[in-house]
């Protein structure tokens, strides 16, 4: 009995606090109309922290934060304060249109980094009601339809473009004889199956033979029948999507299995953590990268470099998804900073639009926005792990 | 209707719905949004609640019920070209079809071995709806315009509070008289022993099935409620763990409780925030306490399952009437 007295008492408390959290009994009054120049401008972020895809939402959350903790000591955007206000909703679908409903209604952000594929599709019709520009890390291709959600953006070449330019370098160096064979590799989620279609559509234009489907869990361990089925059909290349787990397992049960075939991955799939998975199976493998690695040489890392350096940290430690995380958050303020002292939802929307071959330093490729086409760029790069490090082999380039 | 007693019980329904039409004028409009949610899971919970806590049939497919139902609306009114009100009803019929033909194995199987017979209801459908993409548009999902009366369209988070208050209250009104009704105390007697419930003249087949096709009704209108609120329905929003909570729900609610049902949606629905706004709160003294407090999430979520099946094994439904019969008979608690 005292134990069930316990059990109401943490009731109480656990839903006086909720109510309060969620701000019962005050009416905001709006923030728009009375909002002074000197107030920060809030951006929101929706990231996973603790979820299923942790291991890359992490270092992008960091990325992000640095970021504005950077422009803020640079003395901000036209004066003003940015401030990040980020949740973790741990990949949970459900969670994130909670979370979002948070930002968007109680914190009234005027703009979200968000996370995931399913998530952000499922969101799409509600930001564009909500007009709130919305940077995604996921790149799929079915949020540019600007007649569909038009308030997302997406900073880097699609999962579709990076597919086809993934195929066009193949075209360009196959030295074989007859068509060259595909497969593709994939996890059957939107995330998953976002370019497969438009994949195999530009590998039919262009001559190639697709040989087979494989399809591989995300927190697969195992994928001997996929690899020996692709051993069967001969394939000359497989393209993965995927995330860094599904990538080493397949490129572990390659070797073990002997494939030839070479294997190229999208931009979850190519990572340093792939490397660090999948150790000398990974020899060979090809990363589609749409951003840069933390040890290249560009202009935009020296910021990240100061940044880090006087934190005490070091550019070493982070891995190419805390760059990631950076020159999106960087994306979105210069969308935030040509919006100009009224900053609303539509005026970052009007910005982010007048964006041409807008340049992060090299951190990413040239972006450019248009009020038709929110494809930032369909520029990628291609790199081979060479004694367990990505090397360059191709420059900037687009499959047009 | 049979719900409405005395005068004070008539007061006491009518207070608390003018509490609930007035309540969007006096608090944020992200309560609101979260009192969507929880209106749409209490539908959900409510249905389950039916076939789990009122018949005794076990269902771990209730997730992908909804599903069918919201894919529903969304290829009645984008395919066929039905409104969006048209197409509320069928939905939850279509989910109550495919609930019943799920429920069938439920004359043989009991306990465990129903749960995963349901489990691979989930697993079919979810399967249906992921590669059945001429209709389904598969894992891209289907994106639907905003429901409207008039000129009052339901993307306001006000209006859909409305309606969605509106579908939750009939369900529960309904759901309370069903178990005034015949059907009602059939399936509490199967629940209770079946062969005796069948040696009294019930026939179990039937009442079993119809268990599964009322309860997948309610989830089939939760479902569509779901897919008239985001606008995108999307498969991964109809996963095994949706089913999972729900459950969590109906046992923390209170399993055989209709206002249980209530209180497990509404708690499962604030837990989480409850415990980001605890992080963030502790996070301005202990940083390190903020991040591990939001990873434990999960496992606090299953330690408080446990304590409520333990501790109070008939849920919040049982908890809150004890606090009232002890202020009540206060102070002769005896």
């Amino acid at each position: 009995m005292r134990f069930r007295g316990f059990l109401v008492v943490l009731l109480c408390v656990c839903l006086a606090v909720t109510l309060v959290a969620t701000g019962c009994g005050k009416k905001e009054a709006p923030t728009q109309t009375t909002e002074t120049p000197k107030e920060p401008v809030k951006i929101g972020g929706i990231f996973d922290l603790t979820g299923a895809t942790a291991d890359v939402g992490v270092p992008y959350a960091h990325g992000a934060k640095a970021y504005f903790d950077y422009v803020n000591s640079q003395g901000g955007i036209n004066g003003r304060e940015v401030k990040l206000i980020d949740i973790d909703y741990a990949y949970d679908k459900t969670k994130a249109v909670e979370v979002y409903n948070k930002l968007v209604k109680q914190d009234k952000v005027a703009a979200i980094l968000g996370w995931g594929t399913g998530d952000t599709e499922a969101l799409k019709q509600i930001i564009a009601t909500d007009k709130i520009p919305y940077i995604s890390g996921s790149y799929s291709e079915g949020l540019l339809d600007v007649t569909v959600c038009p308030y997302n953006f997406l900073v880097a070449a699609s999962y579709s473009d990076q597919a086809r330019a993934a195929l066009k370098w193949i075209k360009d160096n196959w030295q074989g004889s007859g068509k060259p064979k595909i497969a593709f590799v994939y996890n059957d989620t939107p995330f998953g199956k976002s370019p497969i279609d438009d994949g195999k559509k530009y590998a039919a234009e262009n001559g190639f033979e697709v040989v087979a489907d494989e399809v591989v869990d995300l927190k697969a361990l195992d994928a001997t029948s996929q690899v020996l089925d692709m051993k069967r059909k001969k394939a000359d290349f497989a393209i993965i999507q995927g995330t860094s787990n599904l990538t080493a397992t397949v490129l572990k049960d390659a070797k073990k299995n002997g494939l030839t075939t070479k294997f190229i991955g999208l931009n979850w799939a190519a990572d340093e953590k792939v490397v660090k998975l999948a150790q000398d199976a990974a020899e060979g493998y090809i990363g589609v990268i749409p951003f840069a690695f933390p040890y290249d040489n560009v202009p935009g890392l020296t910021a990240i470099k100061d940044y880090l350096g006087s934190k005490g940290g070091k550019i070493e430690d982070q891995n190419q998804k805390y760059v990631q995380g950076w020159a999106s958050a960087m994306i979105m303020l210069e969308g935030v900073k040509l919006a100009g002292d009224e900053v609303t939802g539509e005026a970052i929307k009007e910005g982010l639009e007048t964006l041409s071959g807008f340049e992060t330093g090299g951190l990413a490729g040239p972006v450019t926005f248009t009020a038709d086409s929110h494809r930032g760029s369909e520029k990628v790069r291609l790199a081979e792990v060479k004694n367990g490090k990505f090397e360059y082999l191709t420059d900037w380039f687009g499959y047009k | 209707m049979a719900v409405l007693f005395a005068p004070a019980a008539k007061a006491k329904v009518a207070a608390i719905i003018v509490f609930f039409l007035v309540l969007p004028y006096f608090v944020s409009p992200y309560f609101i949004s979260v009192v969507n949610l929880i209106a749409i899971a209490v539908i959900g919970a409510l249905g389950l609640n039916i076939l789990t806590g009122f018949t005794g049939q076990i269902s771990i497919g209730h997730g992908a019920f909804m599903g069918v139902g919201a894919y529903t609306v969304g290829i009645l009114t984008t395919k066929v070209g039905l409104s969006y009100w048209a197409a509320l009803p069928l939905a939850g019929i279509m989910a109550a079809m495919v609930g019943a033909v799920f429920g069938i194995p439920s004359l043989r199987l009991k306990g465990l071995y129903l749960a995963i017979a349901t489990l691979a209801a989930q697993v079919i459908i979810e399967y249906t709806i992921i590669h059945w993409t001429g209709l389904t548009n598969g894992s891209a999902g289907i994106v639907i315009d905003a429901p409207s009366v008039g000129t009052m369209s339901l993307a306001d988070d006000k209006n859909f509070y409305y309606f969605a208050l509106l579908i939750a209250l009939a369900a529960v009104v309904c759901t309370v008289n069903l178990f005034r009704s015949r059907v009602g105390r059939a399936f509490m007697a199967v629940r209770d022993r079946d062969l005796a419930a069948a040696v009294m003249g019930i026939n179990l087949l039937q009442y079993k099935v119809m268990s599964f096709g009322l309860s997948a009704f309610y989830a089939g209108i939760a479902g569509a409620l779901m897919a008239g609120y985001l606008r995108v329905i999307t498969v991964e929003n109809f996963t095994v763990e949706v089913s999972i909570q729900y459950l969590a729900m109906i046992i923390i609610g209170g399993l055989g409780s209709v206002m249980g049902s209530i209180y497990g949606a509404a708690f499962m629905t604030l837990l989480p925030i409850f415990l980001r706004t605890a992080a963030d709160f502790l996070g301005a003294f202990l940083p390190n306490v903020a991040h591990f407090l939001l990873s434990m999430q999960t496992a606090l979520f299953g330690l408080i399952i446990v304590l409520f099946l333990v501790f109070e094994p008939e849920g919040l439904a049982k908890l809150w009437k004890d606090i009232k019969d002890y202020f009540r008979l206060w102070p002769f608690s005896y």
